[in-house]
């Protein structure tokens, strides 16, 4: 076990490139934040995948049924390997962090509070939100000081690098399709730009512990300004408008600015009171509930 | 509940890995949920899974000293230093 004397020197230890385990004496304040980002992380991808669930069966065709089965699975179990580095830090057990999930009491990520109303939401889901998810968590791997978590993201990322090119694949379907299968993936774009944008998080503020500490290596507004670059220009050559209005091309950098973002649908999912919190949690209740009967067989506490 | 840690060996060379953990009530079902949750697509042609409980650990603390046992390595810099005084004692 590895001991700091003081948090200067851990500080310092954090600076040099160093890699904290699960039986160092972390200070108490690391554990705790490292802890809520991977315990929201972790109910974010369950959220995603009891989500997901839903469209299973209503994905047209048995192909892309089977690809949304593998991807709920990979869902469950980014959440499962999660959990699992999120309990060894010793703030929770796995089966806290679940009931207060389902008991309402824990975050999870603001794209899990909307309904999806058509079979385009679920693929802005599977490209956009995923894309986004993805660009945050390559910043969290590139340099993240909580070993665990970097190693066990590494396995994450290239599942959800999947996801994406299946996103992708679909919604390429929609824009070569009908009139109607475009006008349908332009309404959910419509719907669920503001909330990819929220994504990231408000700017973050000086002296945020996650950076500090390299939990994080990108402030928010990095993460969102690289997301911005990449997909606006893919949106419009597929021939869909990003619906920001202010959204605008800088003539000097050429880079893509994007109009003010009004918070405070970010903050009604913050307190789990967004569009459709009480649903969903409603729902991963039921699912939890429901399954009750398998873990009594198997004896699981 | 028992922790299990997971190790999988990747076809060709490379040894095992610790791949993670998981949490089983039994030998039987961690093997299961070690193929649901780790070996998906072919990430591994062998899995060991050893209940947490049995591992036995060394701390940084311990494996520290041997970290500076220069007698157990070389990196050269005699022969490097031999060589160079013998081809400057041939030019002289």
């Amino acid at each position: 076990m590895r001991v700091w004397e003081t948090m200067e020197d851990f500080d310092q230890f954090i600076v040099n490139g160093g890699t904290v385990e699960p039986g160092d004496d972390m200070p108490s304040a690391y554990r705790q934040e490292v802890f809520r980002f991977i315990e929201m992380h972790a109910n974010s991808e369950l959220f995603g995948g009891l989500c997901e669930r839903y469209w299973v069966s209503r994905a047209p065709g048995v192909h892309r049924k089977l690809a949304f089965l593998a991807k709920t699975q990979d869902e469950i179990g980014h959440a499962h390997l999660l959990y699992m580095v999120a309990a060894d830090l010793a703030v929770k057990s796995r089966a806290q962090m679940i009931d207060d999930l389902m008991a309402g009491r824990s975050k999870f990520h603001n794209v899990f509070h909307y309904k999806t109303h058509t079979w385009a939401d679920q693929i802005v889901i599977a490209y956009l939100v995923d894309a986004a998810a993805l660009t945050t968590q390559q910043a969290v791997l590139k340099q993240c000081s909580y070993g665990p978590y970097r190693r066990i993201l590494r396995r994450i990322v290239s599942e959800e690098g999947f996801h994406m090119r299946h996103g992708e694949e679909m919604l390429l379907t929609l824009a070569d399709g009908t009139v109607t299968q475009q006008n349908m993936f332009q309404a959910a774009l419509d719907r669920w730009w503001e909330p990819v944008m929220h994504f990231f998080g408000p700017p973050t503020k000086d002296g945020d512990l996650l950076i500090r500490w390299r939990v994080k290596s990108d402030t928010n507004e990095a993460l969102r300004d690289r997301f911005v670059q990449k997909f606006v220009p893919m949106l419009q050559e597929y021939g869909f408008v990003v619906p920001d209005p202010a959204l605008h091309r800088n003539a000097s950098t050429g880079k893509w600015v994007i109009g003010d973002i009004d918070w405070a649908a970010l903050r009604a999912t913050q307190s789990n009171v967004g569009p459709d919190s009480a649903a969903r949690i409603e729902l991963s209740k039921q699912s939890w509930d429901n399954t009750a009967w398998v873990r009594e067989a198997l004896h699981v506490p | 509940m028992p922790t299990y840690e997971v190790f999988l060996k990747p076809d060709g060379k490379d040894g095992f890995f610790h791949a993670g953990s998981l949490d089983a009530p039994d030998d039987e079902m961690a093997a299961l949920y070690c193929r649901e949750t780790y070996i998906r697509r072919g990430e591994g042609v062998q899995a060991w899974l050893v209940a947490r409980q049995h591992i036995v650990t060394l701390d940084p603390k311990e494996l520290e000293v041997t970290a500076h046992r220069q007698h157990a390595s070389n990196d050269g810099s005699v022969v490097a230093q031999r060589r160079r005084a013998r081809r400057q004692a041939g030019t002289e």
